[in-house]
């Protein structure tokens, strides 16, 4: 009794001792003086803002444009991941003024075409989408939304390239997610940097129809361990995987190969995500990633806004040629040889040398 | 009014579960160099400051309500349903199912599909109830193994049958006619996601609170629940009131599914447990297994939900953080029983000294 009331007195102290406390901090003058007008919001698709993927990416370049800029940021995690929860974090951003709205994720098409009516004096990025009504009957984008897309097939190809030089023969894997067109597009892209590699650099890489397989799912970690197991059984030497967590798996799978001394690889994708695969001290099993620089993309829609340059209406396509997508700056595991091969065929890419093609064709699957 | 009737009572001790609850977010907010009151401010118009507002209060209130009293009639008759996410699944898969596959008028097609709900939730239920009636199962431990099997069923049919035409995980989207959305309601709160969900939750509600206090039937149960063995002695069939009760549940929890599934979204979504079974359980808990004290506490928590988005957006609190927040707001509610017997100590201590 005595005791409960005590606990009660305690509390009701600290909250008012903590409630007196609790002070803004004021901006510093550096800060101040690069402030500009422009509010930037951004609503996370499913799963947290340090997903190593999509709300990551897209976060860390409207963060970049907050500090550079000068442009207030913020983010906000829906409840869920219907329509009706997108659709009230974009208004409670509306509200309070966000009127640059970003959204990751082809999960928001339907939602920002809403929008778009709706909060018709905002701005919206899509990234990965293009708004459409729920039943595909209708696409439009007004002027005030952008719809990015990114060049997968030339990312892949990077990776495959890369991949191919620096291990010069066995066999390779790819993991996918879903059967969608950005995973596949990593994968045909993939199979020509293989094809490309070998036939320019004399690797003897091969990539086995048995070896390619897509999930069904991005987020069935167990499930990408044991396909990740399998193919290395089978002599499996380096898996490419575009699969979110079923990646995350797969991951898992070759760090404990690598601490048992096998040599396995895996190639990241979207991000750099060498960190993800670190098993001891500095040294990673992710060979190279597939990068989508989404974040470049979150951080040019803004800077175009502040100039007046918005490109609303647009469909923007980030590729090779305006340095959209690729392999990281840095790769540990990839030789100083390689690096200066890779950049040579990435020119090459970027000035249409090379042409890496978007569609199946003779592709495996 | 009998200050020291059993209601009474009850609504002290879930308004000081709710205090309790606040200044522990408030201390939370202070604690990240946050303000409490603006964040409270924010978090209070985010959910009230318009009509739009209100209805989106109102809307995610309303699986609320169905699971909070689907949890509060399992405990009146002595049952603890912690199955109700995957009985709403089960709700939401079969009125999904009927919805993409009948293509009826609206006035048709959602009597039925309200009531495919019902039966889905209530068959699920059926089960954990037939293994407690027959063989002493605990119910929740059926109840939650029932939640996993609804999630692994719904991860299997609704893409091998209603798979999306572009997207794996979510069901098709429901033709206007299935839809618990009507346009004068929509209109009227100004592009609200509001339903007739609502309207039918509160009336359930309401029918509810009647069997439960004025029919036979639901003395019955309540008597079964309250002591098995005196009700069977008294002549009750008691097995028959255990899986009675439990279909009960389960088809409240199910039509919460139906609300939720076509009403608050038009698609079925595959990989989520819905949060909303499990916050029934808060609801109830905070509503003192009372019918209106369910409704009460549901549109709290609705509240809570609805309204953090704009105190994120408005503060710099992390989203994290408000979700602590209303985390530790269901913490407090869910804990009412330690208030109870802390009122049950003062009282006596009163009496005691009244005495001397």
């Amino acid at each position: 009794m005595k005791n409960l009331f005590k606990v009660m007195v305690i509390v009701t102290v600290a909250s008012l001792l903590f409630v007196s406390c609790s002070k803004k901090t004021e901006p510093t003058a550096m800060a101040e003086e690069k402030k500009v007008a422009l509010k930037v919001g951004m609503v996370t698709d499913a799963g947290t803002i340090d997903d190593k993927s999509f709300n990551q990416g897209t976060w860390e370049g409207i963060l970049k444009a907050g500090d550079e800029l000068g442009v207030t940021v913020k983010y906000l995690k829906p409840v869920g991941t219907t329509e009706a929860d997108y659709l009230k974090e974009i208004g409670n951003l509306y509200d309070a003024g966000y009127k640059f709205i970003v959204t990751p994720g082809f999960k928001f098409e339907t939602t920002i075409f809403k929008a778009q009516d709706k909060y018709a004096d905002a701005k919206f990025v899509i990234i990965d989408g293009t708004p459409h009504n729920a039943d595909y009957s209708e696409f439009r984008a007004e002027k005030n939304v952008i719809s990015i897309f990114f060049a997968e097939h030339e990312s892949g190809f990077m990776a495959g390239v890369a991949a191919a030089l620096e291990l010069k023969d066995g066999k390779f894997g790819f993991i996918g997610g879903m059967e969608i067109p950005a995973v596949q597009k990593f994968n045909w892209g993939f199979q020509q940097g293989i094809i490309y590699a070998n036939e320019n650099f004399g690797t003897t890489i091969n990539l086995d129809a048995e070896n390619i397989i897509y999930q069904g799912t991005f987020s069935d970690v167990a499930a990408g361990q044991q396909l990740a197991a399998q193919m290395f059984d089978k002599g499996v030497s380096a898996i490419f995987c575009a699969a979110g967590g079923v990646g995350v798996g797969a991951i898992n799978e070759a760090k404990s190969r690598a601490q048992a001394g096998e040599e396995k690889w895996i190639i990241g994708v979207d991000v750099d995500q060498y960190s993800e695969g670190i098993y001891e001290g500095e040294k990673s099993i992710i060979l190279t990633s597939a990068m989508k620089r989404i974040d470049v993309a979150a951080y040019d829609m803004i800077a175009e806004d502040l100039k007046g340059a918005f490109q609303g209406g647009a469909t923007l396509t980030f590729n090779a040629a305006n340095n959209g997508v690729g392999i990281p700056a840095k790769n540990p595991n990839l030789s100083a040889d390689v690096t200066s091969k890779v950049a040579k065929v990435y020119a090459d890419v970027q000035n249409g040398t090379v042409v890496v093609s978007a569609e199946q064709g003779s592709l495996i699957k | 009014m009998n200050l020291n009737s059993d209601k009474f009572r009850a609504l002290w001790v879930a308004l000081i579960s709710v205090f309790l609850g606040l200044v522990a977010g408030a201390i939370l907010m202070a604690l990240t160099g946050h303000n409490p009151f603006e964040g409270y401010t924010y978090l209070f118009q985010g959910g009230l400051m318009n009509i739009e507002r209100i209805g989106n209060t109102l809307a995610t209130s309303t699986a609320l309500f169905l699971t909070g009293i689907s949890v509060a009639f399992a405990f009146k008759t002595g049952l603890f349903n912690i199955g109700a996410s995957g009985q709403m699944l089960m709700g939401g898969l079969f009125a999904t199912a009927i919805g993409l596959t009948w293509d009826l008028p609206k006035p048709i097609l959602l009597p039925i599909i309200l009531i495919a709900s019902i039966i889905g939730g209530g068959l699920w239920a059926l089960i954990p109830g037939l293994l407690k009636a027959k063989f002493n199962v605990h119910e929740v431990v059926a109840t939650i193994m029932m939640n996993w099997i609804a999630y692994w069923t719904i991860n299997y049919t609704i893409p091998a049958y209603f798979k999306g035409e572009y997207l794996e995980t979510e069901s098709r989207i429901i033709g206007n006619n299935a839809s618990l959305r009507v346009e004068w309601l929509t209109d009227l709160f100004n592009g609200s996601y509001i339903n007739l969900g609502f309207f039918i939750a509160v009336a359930v509600i309401i029918i509810i609170a009647i069997v439960l206090d004025k029919t036979v039937l639901g003395f019955t149960l309540k008597a079964v629940g309250f002591n098995k063995e005196s009700a069977k002695y008294s002549g009750m069939n008691v097995n028959k009131s255990i899986i009675l009760s439990m279909m009960i549940a389960g088809g409240l929890a199910g039509l919460g599914g139906a609300t939720f599934y076509l009403g608050y979204s038009s698609n079925i979504q595959i990989g989520v447990l819905p949060a909303q079974g499990f916050d029934g359980i808060a609801v109830a808990l905070l509503g003192a297994n009372n019918p209106y004290g369910a409704l009460a506490a549901a549109v709290f928590f609705g509240l809570l939900h609805s309204g953090k988005g704009f105190m994120n957006a408005m503060t710099d609190v992390p989203p994290e953080i408000g979700d602590t927040i209303i985390a530790t707001i269901i913490y407090f509610a869910a804990t009412s029983l330690l208030i109870h017997k802390f009122l049950d100590k003062i009282t006596a201590f009163f009496k005691g000294g009244l005495k001397k």
